[in-house]
């Protein structure tokens, strides 16, 4: 208590302490007065000391510093406005370095941080099924319910199931469609831009009337934003249904899913015909679930009672429930929901940004030693009238804070800028502003705080002691860039080729002219049998299409995202991840896959199995594999029957390329997916296959997608990856670069009188060329080498991420350290030039 | 300075400006609560006060007695109101608190004690 009394005195003090210290001042006068009316000596003595005793006396408040700080900020203002040039380069040279950090941190902050603007978004989890060695992010229906009955830490759950291919009214495209359970908008609060949106009792219900709510794009696309659009009936799938509403302009969904239109999720069966994505069958299914934790129950704790109705689950489906399965729940009030495999990008993309940022230190940290080395004669004058070695770091320091301050904002406006151009090519959410919240200005603060001890601290220190005339600092200062420039250039190198690579390298297969056509005969409730007969009567009126030289069925589709299955195995000692298909045997010529050895599948055979090269050579190093049975991810008794040449089929980042292939069998027929192979371009086939399979069966709406357009999007991350890594790349070796012309054209400034006495006495241009330039060769060395050394480092983890970056790419790190040594070499000639047309009797003169 | 524990107070001294030897520093705080004691003064006044009654062995210099001062005020062990000197100038009169006077007693109790150990300590050693 009188602690308190005490700080709240001591704050009281801060906010008076102009008319404090006049009471004190005349008090201490007075003290003066009488002491002299004594005609006590001493005091008059001390007289001079009468402004430094008041100081002491005042600084029992501890407010001292904030006068003094502003004494060193006002001083610091007034230096970096006499020298505006200095200023501005270190500001903008710092408004980069911060700025690509704050860009880098909004991304993060707004995918993962920010909070959805939806209701209470701290409660929303996502529940996604996990064992120990399986995951799904999928659930059926009716576990769902299940967990939705039974849950008591949960105040809601929420069920969402995305589609593609939805055929509206007549339209020729597909449009896309989420189902969702009616409670989905009511849990977010989200508000409709017209009309209602969906409500559990009414679109629940069963009988319900078929309803849709439209998105606002589509709704402004198709229907000019029509107004009295709420009562209108459309055709989806050509099912009768009644618009009820329109979702908000900037919506805020639940993962990120951004449909043309939503349905209710209890309707599916009627929207897409034989749909048996309701059916109580087993605990895998189709539906993304979302729960709510109710009030005061923690994620630990809904998790714990989730596992025990997983082991009830487990009772009614013995099957179906995996050993140890459980439930995990992640913050899902987010853009998106935080995985551990996103850990290792974010912190590698953390690295490369504040690797700028150490460059743009660097650099400044040069310039400053530079600027105090013109300071000399200043802060000698100051120490002379009895400024401390402390006071004078102080003010340096605070000069270095300001300037980082001013970066700060500079790069807070830069970073503003970027992520704005950014979002508008990125189709980012409408919710998402670039406007920085707390968290991006107190990380753009921290970040500028971390760059003022980076660059301020080591020459402040060296000028506060006057010792800036060694070279030792500012050739560290130099190798540092050095090596953070060539890091990033190779890095940049590095990944440019891997993008070549994905870009221009054969993936394994050919994709040009292929078009894939899922008829989405499993959704609409085919049986085996059933789908059997329509893919075999597909296929026959299909080769039948001038122009498609053969037509191929696999299970999983080439560069595709739905129904991709792995097996993860361990073989000889490594984890590999292998893709098994399940095909026809015309599949490899479709795909252009040759078969290195053994033969293709028989007509109907059953236990023979083709694997991929790569999964030869991992398997059986050095042996023969045909006739080999257990094939990795095989079944008992399936013997191995020919040699696949090495894919990409699934993943464009996938190096191993193992993949397993079955023969389709009867059972695998739902779910297959129709390859056909053009001689010419497939561009104009979408129609043609379309009107097939609408006079086989008018119910159906077929996915066509052209492989060469997943192709582009499969490889365009890389792209754009590389793209941005290089032109940071570029950043900072233009930053490093004009670091070396600064210092290169400082040192020949100062050297003027030595390189004038050389010339007079007869050294050759070169040899003054040498004398000037030694100082600098071992900090580019030691640059380099450091540089080098760190992009192999780094190399190694860029592997894990993207396919294609090699480890030791000779032509990646030449062409780098030629680009830097370029430059570097550049930026040291032009100002050292000014040393060889030196007037050699004028610069003598001069000094 | 005005630790509530008395260790050693001799050697707890401001650093940039060390007083006169005769005054430990310590010590002023204790004085000044003292002579506060027989009613309120101002600064000047508790500066004669203590030369006088130390026979002028001790001299309380400004560059001690004011930031004492503030400290005490800080402290809430006093208060100050502007009053009228003797020369008829304005000036700030120091008032005890009842919560000054509950650390007078502690620091005397304190001062007492050590004065005590360090005197056996002198007697014996």
């Amino acid at each position: 208590m009188e602690k308190l009394m005490e700080i709240l005195r001591r704050l009281g003090y801060l906010f008076t302490r102009n008319s404090r210290r006049q009471e004190l001042e005349s008090e201490m006068d007075f003290h003066r007065e009488m002491s002299e009316r004594a005609g006590r000596p001493e005091v008059r003595r001390k007289f001079g000391n009468a402004e430094r005793l008041k100081e002491q006396a005042r600084e029992a408040w501890g407010w001292t510093w904030i006068d003094r700080l502003g004494q060193d900020l006002s001083y610091a203002a007034r230096t970096l406005r006499r020298s505006p040039g200095f200023s501005l380069t270190a500001i903008l040279v710092l408004a980069v370095g911060i700025g690509v950090n704050v860009t880098a941190f909004s991304l993060f902050n707004m995918m993962v941080l920010q909070f959805l603007p939806v209701r209470d978004p701290q409660s929303i989890v996502r529940l996604q099924r996990r064992s120990p060695d399986a995951s799904t992010n999928t659930i059926s229906y009716s576990s769902m319910i299940f967990y939705r009955d039974h849950a008591n830490s949960l105040s809601a759950v929420m069920g969402t199931m995305g589609t593609g291919g939805q055929r509206f009214e007549n339209d020729g495209q597909p449009v896309s469609a989420s189902f969702i359970t009616g409670n989905y908008f009511s849990e977010l609060g989200t508000r409709p831009a017209t009309g209602r949106l969906f409500d559990p009792a009414l679109d629940d219900a069963s009988g319900a009337p078929p309803v849709v709510v439209l998105s606002y794009a589509f709704w402004q696309r198709r229907f000019g934003g029509d107004p009295g659009i709420a009562g209108k009936v459309v055709h989806i799938n050509g099912k009768p249904a009644t618009v009820v509403g329109v979702t908000p302009y900037a919506l805020a969904s639940l993962g990120g899913a951004h449909p043309d239109l939503w349905l209710p999720l209890s309707q599916t069966p009627y929207f897409v015909e034989g749909s048996t994505a309701l059916a109580p069958t087993s605990s895998s299914g189709p539906v993304e679930m979302w729960g709510r934790l109710a009030p005061g129950v923690s994620a630990k704790a809904a998790e714990g009672e989730l596992r025990q109705l997983t082991d009830q689950l487990r009772k009614q489906y013995p099957k179906d429930v995996w050993e140890n399965e459980y439930i995990r729940s992640d913050p899902g009030g987010h853009d998106q929901i935080m995985q551990p495999d996103m850990v290792l990008v974010m912190s590698a993309i953390g690295g490369l940004v504040f690797l700028i940022l150490a460059v743009a230190c660097a650099n400044l940290g040069g310039l400053l030693l530079a600027r105090g080395v013109a300071r000399e004669h200043e802060i000698g004058i100051r120490v002379a009238i009895g400024a401390g070695r402390g006071r004078i770091f102080r003010q340096l320091f605070t000069e270095s804070l300001l300037l980082s301050t001013l970066g700060s904002v500079a790069g807070l406006i830069l970073g503003y800028v970027t992520l704005r151009i950014t979002m508008a090519n990125a189709n980012a959410p409408l919710w998402m502003t670039a406007t920085p919240d707390w968290r991006v200005i107190a990380f753009t603060f921290a970040v500028g705080l971390v760059a003022a001890a980076l660059f301020g601290f080591a020459p402040a220190w060296q000028i506060a002691r006057q010792r800036h005339r060694r070279t030792i600092v500012r050739q560290t200062l130099l190798a540092a860039q050095i090596a953070a420039s060539s890091l990033l250039l190779i890095v940049a190198g590095l990944l440019v080729r891997a993008a070549q690579h994905a870009l221009y390298a054969s993936p394994g297969f050919g994709y040009e002219q292929v078009v894939a056509v899922d008829l989405g005969q499993g959704s609409h409730g085919y049986k085996p049998a059933e789908a059997r007969s329509l893919l075999e009567q597909f296929r026959t009126r299909a080769q039948a299409i001038p122009g498609v030289t053969s037509v191929a069925l696999t299970s999983m589709q080439p560069l595709g995202h739905i129904r991709v299955s792995t097996i993860s195995n361990t073989i000889n000692g490594h984890l590999v991840r292998i893709f098994p298909f399940s095909v026809t045997p015309e599949f490899f010529s479709t795909m252009r896959v040759p078969l290195l050895r053994g033969r293709n599948f028989l007509p109907g055979e059953e236990h023979a199995v083709i694997i991929s090269d790569s999964l030869a050579r991992k398997q059986w190093p050095g042996e023969d594999p045909l006739g080999k049975q257990d094939a990795s991810g095989s079944g008992p008794g399936d013997v191995v029957v020919g040699i696949a040449a090495n894919a990409r089929l699934m993943d464009m980042e996938d190096g191993d390329t193992v993949q397993l292939y079955h023969a389709a069998k009867e059972a695998d027929m739902t779910d297959l997916t129709v390859l056909v192979r053009t001689a010419g371009s497939p561009d104009g086939l979408t129609p043609a296959l379309r009107a097939l399979s609408q006079s086989l069966d008018p119910k159906l709406f077929p996915e066509v997608r052209l492989l060469k357009g997943e192709f582009n999007s499969a490889t365009q991350s890389a792209a754009n990856i590389a793209a941005v890594i290089t032109a940071l790349g570029f950043v900072a070796v233009i930053l490093a670069g004009l670091g070396i012309l600064g210092l290169v054209a400082y040192s020949v400034s100062q050297r003027t009188r030595e390189i004038a006495i050389r010339l007079a006495l007869g050294a050759s241009r070169a040899q003054v060329l040498r004398a000037v330039l030694r100082q600098f060769s071992w900090p580019v060395l030691v640059g380099l080498a450091v540089g080098t050394g760190a992009a192999a480092f780094a190399s190694q983890i860029l592997r894990r991420l993207l396919y294609g970056v090699s480890n030791l790419d000779p032509l990646s790190y030449a062409s780098a350290i030629a680009v830097l040594l370029a430059i570097f070499a550049l930026a040291a000639l032009l100002p050292a030039r000014r040393a060889l047309r030196l007037d050699v009797a004028r610069a003598l003169h001069q000094e | 300075m005005f630790r509530h524990r008395y260790s050693m107070p001799m050697f707890d001294m401001p650093k940039d400006d060390m007083p006169k030897p005769g005054m430990p520093s310590g010590a002023l705080g204790l004085l000044i609560l003292r002579v506060l004691q027989s009613g309120p003064m101002h600064g000047y006044a508790i500066a004669q006060r203590i030369h006088v009654l130390s026979s002028e062995v001790l001299d309380v210099e400004e560059g001690s007695l004011y930031p004492a001062l503030q400290k005490i005020l800080l402290k809430g062990w006093a208060t100050a109101e502007w009053g009228i000197s003797e020369t008829n100038r304005k000036v700030r009169f120091y008032r005890l608190t009842p919560q000054g006077e509950r650390q007078l007693e502690n620091e005397l109790r304190d001062y007492d004690r050590v004065t005590q150990a360090i005197q056996s300590v002198l007697r014996t050693a």
